[in-house]
């Protein structure tokens, strides 16, 4: 009987993201959601967890206000969850969660059989946090994973790459990152989420933990992409389709 | 004074939504087309939980307070009022009655498979004579043995159609008044009970309505909620439960008239400019978006009393007043913001205009909600 751990993201929700007329992002107003992808981590940990029996522990490290995160994440089938919270954590860089991630899977889970993570988050997608941890722990690395089953204690993915589908089996423990495709998650039920609260919750705080790294990536600005658009009126006579052929030239569409 | 929600609350928001996305914006129009009960998405709503919401879980349901039960029925309302209607008949009207004046035996009976959202429940007083002059109402009922008889007709009950168990009014003394009347339960398979058609509605089409006639129909004396007499009583507690559920489902078509109308008019050029610059479309908005902040408070008051074990009936008639008067208010001017292509099929606030009117009429119309009110701050 696995145990699975699911790990999640607090992200902004994109939604919510105001442009303003500079081009800057207005993060006022924002709400907070559990990244997409990680939504199928956690239905993919559940779902294992359903079929084989076990237990599937949700974990997140964030800002102490994603109390709401850790509720959605228990209330979409996880039996408990690892909280790792300081208001210094909004902002890390994906080598500091992967070495937190690693020092409390370590220290205080430390039986486990699968960690599941989605294939990147959904505000930075930086697809770093899931290959770093699984470094970390000294544990097989399967990325890009559409598929998944436990079989005869080994396990059983595939990977959708970009030549076809790959399947590839791993001893256990091990940490796979999953794509949207692998399921789709379910919409918790009211008395799942009123239940949730009930559920075991471990908090583990800043100064529990080894000192932290420093970052080596500082970001300095983010503003919204820009597409400029453009509008030409063309005719359909030869002399207007060639000044058409010549704008695409020009533009350099076509070549 | 806390407006915040609970975590819970905003989750089950947020998981409301993602239902309404995916299971009920898709076919919002074709059942209102078709006047269609969508029994998959009743059964979808059963698998939630959300059909027996603020009923405990010891008798089938979820167990959330009045307050989460609002949030939910404005959710789906703001996607399909007609669902949130039915939801809000169900389980805040005919489960709440069957909670708070149902002997165990009757809860395990009737209750758990309503609250588990295995049947539906209807709730049937108006009839052809007798709207807000309840005392006007005919239908009655004579002990026969073990039995209780009906004779009379009901009308415009909601879910009559689709329901399982009916809660009926009937005079059981007719003589005694306002302390005449009774309830009593009528499960869809009583001999004598045959039900009407589903009535073609302007709005909320998808609602099930329909008339029920009484022919010698026959139900166990055990089938009566509560005591003999508390019949009228029980109905206005009934209503006050459900005028909440009105108004939160009024809130929620506010704010899909709200979030049309703002879509719209941002994309909307005319003059050269988004028509939400002009102060003419720019003030309509501003002004819904107002009224939508003062029905949501209304509503949640309302709700927020009755979670604290406070008399909250002055203000569900307030909050329902208010809510439905401002959604067809406001549903007229999201139509208009819409200029032709808002009078067409297909718009969503076209549907929004035509649901919203039913709102000003059942549960008491808004001159009955005036009597209540009025009656309440002159006494």
């Amino acid at each position: 009987m696995p145990a699975i751990i699911a790990c999640f993201k607090w992200v902004v929700d994109e939604a919510y993201v105001r442009r303003m007329a500079s081009g800057e992002l207005d993060f006022s107003s924002v709400d907070y959601k559990i990244g997409e992808y990680d939504r199928n981590a956690i239905e993919e940990a559940v779902r294992l967890k359903e079929t084989l029996g076990g237990s599937a522990i949700g974990i997140t490290v964030s800002v102490p206000e994603a109390t709401k995160g850790v509720k959605d994440a228990l209330s979409r089938g996880c039996d408990q969850a690892c909280f790792i919270a300081d208001s210094s954590f909004g902002n890390l860089e994906p080598s500091q969660t992967a070495a937190i991630l690693a020092e409390v899977i370590h220290s205080r889970i430390q039986s486990f059989d699968l960690i599941i993570c989605g294939e990147g988050s959904s505000d930075l997608y930086a697809q770093q946090v899931g290959p770093r941890l699984s470094e970390k722990l000294g544990i097989p690395s399967v990325s890009f994973v559409q598929k998944l089953s436990i079989e005869g204690g080994k396990l059983l993915a595939e990977r959708r790459v970009e030549e076809g589908i790959e399947v590839i089996a791993a001893p256990l423990p091990a940490l796979v990152t999953v794509l949207p495709d692998i399921n789709v998650p379910r919409i918790p039920g009211v008395k799942d989420t009123l239940m949730a609260s009930k559920k075991p919750v471990v908090t583990i705080k800043k100064d529990e933990l080894q000192p932290l790294g420093e970052a080596c990536l500082q970001t300095l600005s983010i503003t919204a992409s820009r597409i400029e658009r453009t509008c030409e009126r063309f005719g359909t006579n030869a002399a207007e389709i060639s000044r058409f052929v010549g704008s695409l030239r020009k533009t350099g569409v076509i070549r | 004074m806390d407006f915040m929600l609970t975590e819970e609350q905003e989750l089950i928001r947020q998981n409301m939504r993602e239902f309404c996305k995916n299971f009920v914006d898709p076919i919002a129009v074709e059942i209102d087309e078709n006047s269609r009960h969508p029994a998959e998405l009743l059964q979808k709503l059963a698998e939630g939980d959300w059909l027996g919401m603020p009923i405990p879980q010891e008798y089938g349901g979820a167990g959330a307070d009045q307050l989460t039960f609002v949030i939910a029925v404005e959710e789906l309302s703001r996607s399909c009022a007609s669902t949130g209607f039915t939801l809000s008949t169900h389980a805040g009207i005919v489960c709440m009655m069957f909670l708070l004046f149902g002997t165990e035996d009757q809860k395990k009976k009737f209750l758990i498979p309503l609250a588990k959202g295995q049947h539906l429940g209807a709730f049937a007083l108006t009839e052809p004579a007798a709207g807000t002059d309840i005392m006007a109402a005919t239908a009655s009922a004579i002990i026969d043995g073990n039995d209780y008889v009906i004779n009379g007709t009901k009308t415009f009950t909601t879910n009559g159609p689709t329901a399982e168990t009916y809660l009926v009014f009937v005079w059981t003394d007719k003589a005694a008044g306002r302390k005449g009347m009774s309830t009593l339960i009528v499960p869809r398979s009583a001999p004598g009970l045959r039900v009407g058609e589903h009535f073609k509605k302007m709005g909320l089409r998808s609602s099930q309505t329909s008339e029920m006639i009484f022919k010698d129909c026959r139900v166990p004396r055990e089938n009566l909620l509560g005591k003999e007499g508390m019949g009228l009583q029980m109905a206005m507690t009934g209503f006050d439960h459900g005028r909440i559920g009105i108004a939160a489902q009024c809130v929620g078509i506010l704010q899909a008239a709200l979030d049309e109308s703002i879509r719209y008019s941002k994309e909307r050029v005319q003059f050269g400019t988004p028509i939400a610059r002009h102060q003419a479309i720019a003030w309509m908005i501003a002004d819904m978006a107002t009224a939508l902040s003062a029905a949501r408070f209304l509503t949640y008051h309302a709700a927020w009393l009755k979670n604290q074990n406070k008399p909250f009936s002055k203000e569900a008639a307030m909050a329902k007043l208010y809510a439905s008067e401002a959604a067809m208010k406001h549903t007229v001017k999201a139509v208009q913001i819409h200029g032709g292509y808002g009078y067409c099929k297909g718009a969503k606030v076209e549907r929004l205009m035509r649901d919203a009117k039913i709102t000003e009429i059942y549960e008491g119309t808004s001159e009955a909600q005036r009597m209540v009110i009025s009656g309440n701050v002159l006494r």
